[in-house]
This record gives C-alpha cells, structure tokens and sequence, in this order.
C-alpha cells in the first residue's frame, strides 16, 4: 500500500472512530434512577422545608435591615442639609432645569428692508425690559444665548457689545429660552408676549423676535458663574431663627 | 494495516477523553453520519481487496456520503417525509454486498493458499 493511502485511510478511520464513540456517548447518556423510599423522600422533604424556612428567616432579616437604614438615611440631619442644599440650589439657578416652556429668537432683519442701514443694535434697556416682562408673565427661569439669568445678572452695554454677566451677545439669532412651571403657563406666557410691544421695541432696532410655539420640554443650563455674596448681609429675622 | 487499526483506537481514544455531547436532537443525524462512514469504510477495503481503490474517490465519497445523508435526514425532518430511511436503506444494504464480496474474497484467498501449501 501506498504510504499516501495509509494515511489517509488512518485519517479517516480516526474520524470514525471518534464519531462512533461520540454517538455511543449520546445514546447512553447514565439515568439517574429513583432509589429512595418514601421515609427518605420524607426526610428529604422536610429537610427541604426547613431549609426554606431558613432562608425566608435570613430574607425577613435582611428586608428589616434595609427597611431601617432607610429610615435612618431619610431622618438624619445630613439628609435634611442636602435636601435644603439641592433647593437653594435650585433657587439660585445653579443647577439645570428642564420643563414646559418656549423659546423666543431675536435675528437681525433682512437687509432690503432697511437698506443702506448697518447692523442691527440689540438693546441692553430692551433686553432687561424683556427679562422683566417674562418674569412677570410667570417665567421660572430664563436663558439668553445659553448663560442663565439669575438673581445677580447684569445686562448692560460695554464698549459698543451688550453683555449679559460679561458675555457679549454679538452673534445671530440670540435664543432666548423660558421656563415654565406648567404647559399652561407656558401657552400664557406666549399669549401675553403676542400682545407686548416688545416686538415693537426690538423691531426700531432692526430685530425681528421670533416667539416660539410652547414646547414640552425646554432646558435651561445652570448659571455657569461664580455667586458673588460679598456684600450679603444675613437678615435680622433669618439670625434670630 | 496496522495503521488505520491505531488511527481508529486514536479517534476512539479521543472521543471518550474529550468531553463533548452531541445535543439528543442531534443524536439521528450523528447516527447516520456513522453509518455513512461504515460504508464508506467497508467500500474502500472492498475496492482495496479487488485492486480497483481510488484514493480520490474513497476520500471524497467518506465525507460526500456523510453529508448527502445527513442533508436528507435534515430535507426529511421539514417536509415531513423520513428520507433518512432511503439513507439506511442505501447504506445497509451496500454494506451486507460490501461484506459478501470482502468475504467471498478472503475466503477465496485462504483457499488459494492453502492449495498451495498442498501441493
């Protein structure tokens, strides 16, 4: 025989061999048979019982530990400081609101309106005026061009540039979103703008202020800036407490 | 001869050390593969015996025949027809005419020596 055909018939072989053992492995697969009589089934059973009952023991346990740490992180004075921490956080507009609200753009007119005319003026007086109106109207929290407007914002006018906390509002469209508490303030506050002469005011100064239909869910980010408290006195009424 | 005899322990030996279960779903296809493989085997020393052994053809028709079985067990299985019968029937039956002619040949060569030792 050739040394080619031994291999390959040694080769095949091997195959065979391994599938044939293979096969034998499947078909006599060992059955494990049922060998207990009913008293150890029994005994097996309560075993099995007590074990259950074990185990329900240390889970009650366990539930009853959880239950009281719990109870003991929701009434400690630590829990009671972060959550008043959180609120005045809120308050003071450092952290990001999402809610019912609406958006009002400001853009520069066309130019063949106005032609031979420069850019347009945005206005720090109207600007302030605007804030002052939508707080008015009901706005929980307000952004303009992304900075957040707080308690301690300045919107003024320096060296030609009207700058919100120092940021200059040089690029169109300026975005100005408004938060609301609910859907229908939201639609309240965009009936009251319709009617304000806002409009009228920003268009003098070739703007055109686009207000946005009231959208489910606007986000306002946080005040990005330092808080400054310097000059912060502690109430007579907040001392005596 | 002795060969192919150590490769079949080899494989034998390999399939008990190593531990691998064919799902039971699988265990008809893996019976008819071995079946395949038998006649396979039995045709290559038949042909051997009667000097007609191909290399090609046995080598090819080892793993042919294995999946022409195994692919009309699976046809079988999805068209509701047991076509893996036409496989063992096939197989078995060229198995018993393999076996008769290995036979016939053997005996015929014991006989042939022993005359010859006669005389």
């Amino acid at each position: 025989m050739k040394q080619k055909t031994i291999f390959s018939l040694t080769l095949i072989s091997a195959l065979f061999g391994f599938m044939i053992v293979l096969q034998i492995k499947t078909m006599h697969q060992p059955e494990v048979k049922e060998t207990r009589d009913v008293w150890k089934l029994r005994e097996n059973y309560l075993a099995a019982r007590e074990m259950e009952a074990n185990l329900l023991a240390e889970i009650r346990k366990a539930n009853e530990t959880i239950a009281r740490y719990e109870q003991e992180r929701l009434h400690s004075k630590e829990q009671a400081f972060i959550e008043t921490l959180n609120e005045l956080k809120q308050e003071a507009g450092l952290t990001e609101l999402t809610g019912p609200g609406l958006a009002i753009t400001l853009e520069p007119l066309p130019q063949e309106m106005y032609p031979g005319v420069d850019n347009p003026y945005l206005s720090a007086t109207i600007l302030r005026k605007m804030v002052n109106e939508l707080n008015m109207y009901g706005a929980q929290a307000i952004s303009i061009a992304g900075k957040r407007v707080v308690q301690s914002t300045v919107i003024r006018e320096i060296q030609g540039a009207t700058r919100i906390d120092g940021f200059p509002l040089r690029n169109y469209p300026v975005e100005i979103k408004v938060l609301a508490a609910t859907l229908q303030d939201a639609e309240k506050i965009y009936n009251s703008l319709q009617i304000s002469s806002l409009r009228d005011d920003f268009f003098v100064d070739r703007i055109n202020m686009k207000i946005g239909e009231p959208e489910v869910e606007v986000t306002i980010p946080p005040y990005d800036g330092t808080i400054k408290i310097d000059v912060m006195e502690s109430s007579d009424e907040g001392a005596s407490e | 001869m002795w060969l192919p005899i150590l490769g079949l322990i080899i494989g034998m030996a390999i399939g008990l050390l190593a531990d691998i279960h064919i799902p039971a779903e699988y265990s008809n296809y893996l019976s008819l593969a071995v079946l395949a493989a038998l006649d396979s085997l039995v045709g290559g020393i038949r042909a051997y015996l009667q000097n007609i052994y191909d290399e090609t053809v046995f080598v090819s028709g080892f793993f042919f025949n294995i999946l022409l079985a195994i692919g009309l067990a699976f046809i079988g299985v999805y068209i509701g027809v047991d076509l893996y019968l036409a496989a063992v029937f096939a197989f078995g039956f060229r198995l018993f005419q393999n076996m008769a002619i290995i036979r016939r040949i053997l005996i015929a060569k014991w006989s042939f020596r022993k005359k010859n030792k006669n005389s």
